[in-house]
């Protein structure tokens, strides 16, 4: 709170590459005790690297770290832990068999004598979670525990390791509104115990309404650090971006045709609910909306990855059957998914054998996979996206990710789609990789595709989509034609806030 | 009350227990003879070898790893006790090598596993042809007859103490001592860390591998002693000795709850699987059904305790805040 | 052109070589053509059920009942002959029930969503119980003499036994199919990563469903070959099976892990096995060796990948802090 105190954590002038990719160049933390400090930044600023070296698994470059006016020892997450950080991820890592007493002193189990004191352990945790405000049984297994519980199992096992240093990595993406209530109760409370909080959040609503100082980072960068009172939305708007954002997308005007894809009130339990829009060929609909929101489960239950339960999707016309992606696919529709490592590649194999896996039937005969067509789309499709590769036999994780996109997005071209999905299209890809895709996107469109276009970016949705759907809690909030969406309209449902 | 109840249906090991009592139960009043003292002795002492086995192999599962050795190195160390016994070495002498050679082969297989961080599965399949081939080639067609069985174990294989055989009673000695280890140790707690998510238990600075290749060995040492066990119940050993055992042994603890996706499940689960298992096969033979049909029940077992277990463990409804707050 | 890259195959190809040139010093009889067509029926069974296994392994799953299927394919011959049945409609009979065993497999991983290492485990028993069940403890020998003469005579004209007909048909659709269709790359998808075959638009769990199904019905084949080489059907045969063709899938250079084989290597692992199991029974040694030799096979066959894998992480590293 007041700088004048003596600072619990300092960061200074840190770098960190990875490759010849610069993650960190002149990253700079300052963290008071008693404060919750945001830590702002677009993706790829290089806040994940900054968390994770305090975390320990990353050590810096150069820089110097300095913990309650010692150097931190780098580079372990446990020697992170005995000094007082304590890091809670987006997605909580516990262990799913174990209670949540074992879970908040795992692999240091409280003692009596020689033996684990289990009545002890339940006691203690019992305690922290009381303390934080939350009634939990630590007698219960962590299997099954909500996001937002297992958030509070991890800060209470911060506590129990005395810990002086909290950081959060986007706590709030996966919460409900009243969940955020309460995990802000938590964090006020932490800041009177004197913790210092790092609060990582997209929301600026909620930076706003929580943080006493606000750390900005762009491009590896912390470019500027101050007390919330001396900030507003704009400014922090301005730090974060740093650049004009129209140059970026090179959206061409295209004519709208029939209906492509129809999707009739569709609702899967728990996840989302009364779901309806329509896509015409050469239009681009951005789904807009928070982490979490429900977007990414919409997209995968039209493509059929999920089962939904109510409503139906329609493809030019036909009923498609739930829960199917390869029929899905045969009918026209790709989806190029949120996670390219996990979901969209085969990491260990070649370009070729990745862009044509949905190809396969095309390019047989008699049953056998031609390889020399199998390499010919590869590198005709290489050449459209200007894929930049040695040869087609390499495997897809020897590139970048920028090119490792381009061949998801290959794969999916080839098939000629009517319909065509994309997630997080341009996640954690550079800004010139990231504007030939989005050229792409608009050309496609032109040429009579119909787009759905996920992204948590709304500079990205705002200057790509025709038209932008907004999401919250699993419904459909809100919908901006492309000339009168503006980025504060958008938030503020996308937010529920009242615009203020 | 009813917490009470709740709580203890969630125990995984209950419905198993339930599972033995009724299969007692159904074939004591089908057949009286069942309900007996020798009924009861035939069970417990049957159940012995595989109980022992499973105790330890439970020390492997929940970590998400399996050791198909076993029932290679306990025909091997029944073997070479007898045959060392033969030769007019002491009893001592005897268990010294058992516990030797089950140290050897679970090093090698820990090793294996936990420092090269080699598949589990591979690497006991090629330890359990290793060890039988020499096992074979040192025991040729020699076999061990009771005349060569140390006193002491012989005396334990025949005998009971108050009606319970002595074998029954190590398996169940065995069991208390490791499950009140697995309960009551940090280390052996981290066995289950590990099973559980070994991601996590490597950022919470769990020292991964020493924990995996001591719980192999562990294994290794229990199979090695379990020798003497084999010895004592069917007072002979030859090439053929173990043989097997090891599927029998995974079946007893997945049936008592000993998840084979690892995270959890407890020794006194894999003993009374092993227990059900073999109450099954005696009450077939008490109700007349041809002793052939007990492979298949249980095999019919496993799959349905997995099956089971898989859907109680979908049904496991999340927690809402609003249900906590 | 893809460069040619040293693989585990390769290496097994040429271990192959070595073993039948140093064979053929051991003992003289060895590379006789007796001996060999004695190998080819030797190995037949354990090469068809390989065959389907590495379709299995290398989409990720295992299947450890196929010893059991095997037996229960034989028992139901000799069940189904016994009692009146014709020898024909029998094998028809075992090979269907060999698709049933495998579907069974199938079902209860893809649509119960168990794992495949411990349901197979319980179908190991629960088939095995069914061939008890099936021919309780008697042997069916009285077999008719115009089909087992297949069992043991060879193909007139030639030194080849006649379990070679469907050894080398079933062999080349299997390598054909893995590697140069769309069922083999999908296979191959499944194993390396599941998750985005399904993103793919990959039929994940009705191909998993026919590979189950597939290793089953080769079980099957096997079953036959088994009852004819022996002239039997036995409620007690191939007990063990499994683990020798899991030895030799993976001798072979399948990865346990999924994504990784080839058919190639499955077959010069099985051929390699067997004359090693030749060459050791000719010079008298007992077949104990051949246990030892297979699990230090087994054991090389995971260990090596590893040892290359570090050494060359460690190279790595060095370059970077050089650098």
């Amino acid at each position: 709170m007041a700088p004048n105190q003596k600072a619990v954590l300092e960061m200074r002038d840190a770098a960190k590459a990875f490759g010849g990719v610069q993650a960190l160049k002149g990253a700079e933390l300052t963290l008071y005790p008693g404060e919750i400090h945001a830590l702002l930044g677009e993706n790829g600023a290089g806040k994940s690297t900054l968390l994770k070296a305090l975390a320990g698994v990353h050590k810096i470059d150069s820089g110097s770290i300095t913990l309650n006016g010692k150097q931190f020892e780098q580079g372990s997450t446990r020697a992170a832990r005995d000094q007082g950080i304590a890091v809670i991820y987006q997605e909580p890592s516990l262990f799913p068999d174990l209670t949540l007493a074992e879970n908040v002193f795992v692999g240091r189990q409280l003692q009596k004598g020689k033996t684990v004191d289990w009545q002890g352990m339940e006691k203690e945790s019992r305690k922290l979670f009381e303390q934080l405000g939350v009634n939990l049984d630590p007698t219960i297994r962590a299997r099954g525990l909500s996001i937002a519980d297992q958030q509070i199992v991890e800060i209470a096992k911060a506590l129990s390791t005395q810990a002086t240093v909290i950081v959060m990595d986007e706590p709030t993406a996966a919460l409900s509104s009243k969940e955020v209530d309460r995990l802000f109760k938590v964090a006020r409370n932490l800041e009177a115990q004197n913790c210092a909080v790092v609060f990582v959040s997209h929301r600026l609503d909620e930076v706003f309404a929580l943080c006493s100082r606000i750390t900005v980072m762009r491009d590896g960068a912390t470019v500027g650090s101050a007390p919330t009172s001396e900030m507003n939305e704009a400014k922090v708007i301005k730090l974060m971006v740093g650049r004009e954002i129209s140059e970026l997308y090179p959206k061409l005007e295209a004519k709208l045709g029939e209906v492509v894809l129809k999707v009739e009130d569709l609702g899967l339990a728990g996840q989302f609910a009364n779901i309806n829009f329509e896509v015409r060929a050469g239009e681009i609909v951005g789904l807009a909306g928070l982490v979490g929101s429900g977007r990414s489960e919409v997209v995968r239950a039209i493509f059929g990855i999920d089962k939904y339960d109510k409503g139906s999707v329609w493809l030019n016309g036909k009923k498609l059957k739930p829960g199917n992606p390869s029929a899905h696919m045969v009918a026209g529709m790709a989806l190029v998914p949120e996670d390219r490592r996990q979901q969209g590649l085969f990491m260990s194999s070649s370009i070729n054998k990745n862009s044509a896996v949905t190809m396969l039937k095309r390019i047989s005969k008699l049953f056998i996979v031609r390889q020399k067509d199998e390499g010919k789309l590869a590198s005709d499709w290489g050449k459209i996206l200007q894929l930049k590769y040695a040869t087609g036999h390499d495997p897809v994780d020897r590139l970048s990710g920028g090119n490792q996109q381009k061949v998801v997005l290959a794969k999916w071209l080839a098939t000629e789609p009517k319909l065509l999905i994309v997630d997080e299209p341009t996640r954690g890809i550079d800004v010139g990789t990231k504007s030939e895709v989005h050229r792409l996107l608009s050309q496609k469109a032109q040429e009579g595709m119909a787009i759905v276009m996920v992204s948590s970016e709304l500079p990205e949705v705002m200057g790509m989509a025709d038209r932008i759907l907004v999401m919250r809690e699993g419904r459909m909030v809100g919908e901006f034609d492309r000339k009168q969406a503006t980025a504060e309209k958008i938030i503020a449902v996308a937010t529920g806030a009242s615009g203020k | 009350m009813k917490n009470l109840i709740q709580k203890t249906l969630k125990v995984r090991e209950i419905p198993v227990f339930l599972g033995l009592l009724i299969v007692v139960l159904i074939t004591g009043t089908a057949n009286p003879a069942f309900f007996t003292l020798s009924g009861f002795q035939d069970i417990t002492l049957g159940v012995a070898v595989v109980a022992t086995l499973a105790v330890a192999q439970t020390l492997v599962i929940v970590m998400k790893h399996i050791d198909l050795s076993v029932g290679s190195t306990i025909g091997f160390s029944a073997y070479l006790i007898g045959d060392a016994s033969s030769k007019g070495h002491g009893f001592w002498y005897c268990m010294a090598l058992a516990l030797g050679l089950g140290l050897v082969v679970g090093a090698v297989n820990g090793y294996l596993v936990a420092y090269l961080k080699l598949p589990s599965l591979v690497v006991t399949l090629a330890t359990l042809y290793i060890v039988r081939g020499l096992f074979n080639e040192i025991a040729g067609g020699n076999t061990i007859t009771e005349d060569m069985v140390p006193k002491a174990i012989n005396f334990m294989g025949l005998n009971t103490f108050f009606g319970i055989p002595y074998l029954f009673l190590v398996a169940v000695i065995l069991m208390l001592v490791v499950g009140f280890i697995m309960k009551r140790l940090r280390p052996a707690r981290d066995l289950y860390a590990i099973g559980s998510n070994l991601a996590a238990a490597e950022l919470v600075g769990i020292p991964v591998a020493r924990r995996v290749f001591l719980a192999f060995l562990a294994t290794g040492a229990v199979s090695g002693l379990a020798g003497a066990v084999l010895l004592a119940r069917f007072n002979t050993a030859a090439a053929n000795s173990g043989n097997g055992l090891e599927l029998s042994v995974v079946a007893a603890c997945v049936v008592g709850g000993v998840a084979i996706a690892g995270g959890i499940g407890t020794v006194y689960g894999a003993v009374i699987g092993a227990v059900l298992l073999q109450a099954i096969t005696m009450a077939l033979g008490a109700l007349g059904v041809p002793q052939f049909w007990q492979l298949t029940v249980n095999g019919i077992l496993l799959i349905a305790a997995i099956s089971l277990d898989r859907y109680l463990s979908t049904r496991v409804k999340p927690t809402s805040i609003m249900g906590t707050n | 052109m893809k460069k040619f890259t040293f693989g585990w195959d390769h290496g097994v190809t040429i271990f192959l070589v070595l073993t039948v040139v140093l064979g053929g010093f051991i003992s003289e009889y060895f590379a006789t053509i007796d001996n060999l067509s004695f190998v080819i029926q030797d190995i037949a069974e354990i090469a068809i059920i390989a065959l389907a296994m590495s379709y299995l392994i290398i989409a990720g799953e295992i299947d450890l009942s196929v010893a059991s299927i095997l037996s229960l394919s034989s028992a139901t011959i000799g069940f189904l002959f016994r009692n009146g049945t014709s020898f024909e409609m029998a094998i028809v009979g075992g090979l269907i029930v060999g698709l049933l065993c495998g579907l069974l497999n199938g079902y209860l991983v893809t649509v119960i969503g168990l794992p495949s290492l411990a349901v197979t485990i319980g179908t190991l028993a629960l088939f095995r119980g069914l061939c008890y069940a099936l021919l309780g403890n008697e042997p069916v020998n009285e077999l008719p003499e115009n089909w087992i003469v297949l069992g043991y005579e060879n193909i007139p004209g030639t030194f080849l036994p006649w379990s070679t007909i469907p050894l080398v048909i079933l062999a080349a659709i299997a390598w054909i199919v893995l590697h140069y269709t769309r069922i083999g790359r999908w296979t191959f998808a499944i194993g390396i990563n599941a998750e985005a075959a399904k993103f793919s638009g990959i039929p994940v769990a009705r191909m998993k469903l026919g590979l189950f199904a597939m290793t089953g019905l080769m079980s099957g084949v096997a079953g036959v070959v088994y009852t004819l080489r022996f002239a039997s059907a036995s409620p007690d045969g191939a007990v063990g099976y499994e683990l020798g063709v899991i030895a030799a899938v993976l001798f072979g250079g399948v990865s346990i892990a999924g994504g990784i084989g080839t058919l190639w290597g499955v077959l010069a692992a099985v051929f390699a096995l067997g004359a090693i199991r030749s060459v050791l029974q000719l010079i008298d040694f007992s077949a104990n060796a051949l246990l030892i030799v297979s699990g230090a096979l087994l054991l090389i066959s995971v260990v090596v990948p590893r040892a290359i894998e570090i050494a060359q992480s460690r190279r790595k590293s060095t370059f970077v802090t050089n650098k």
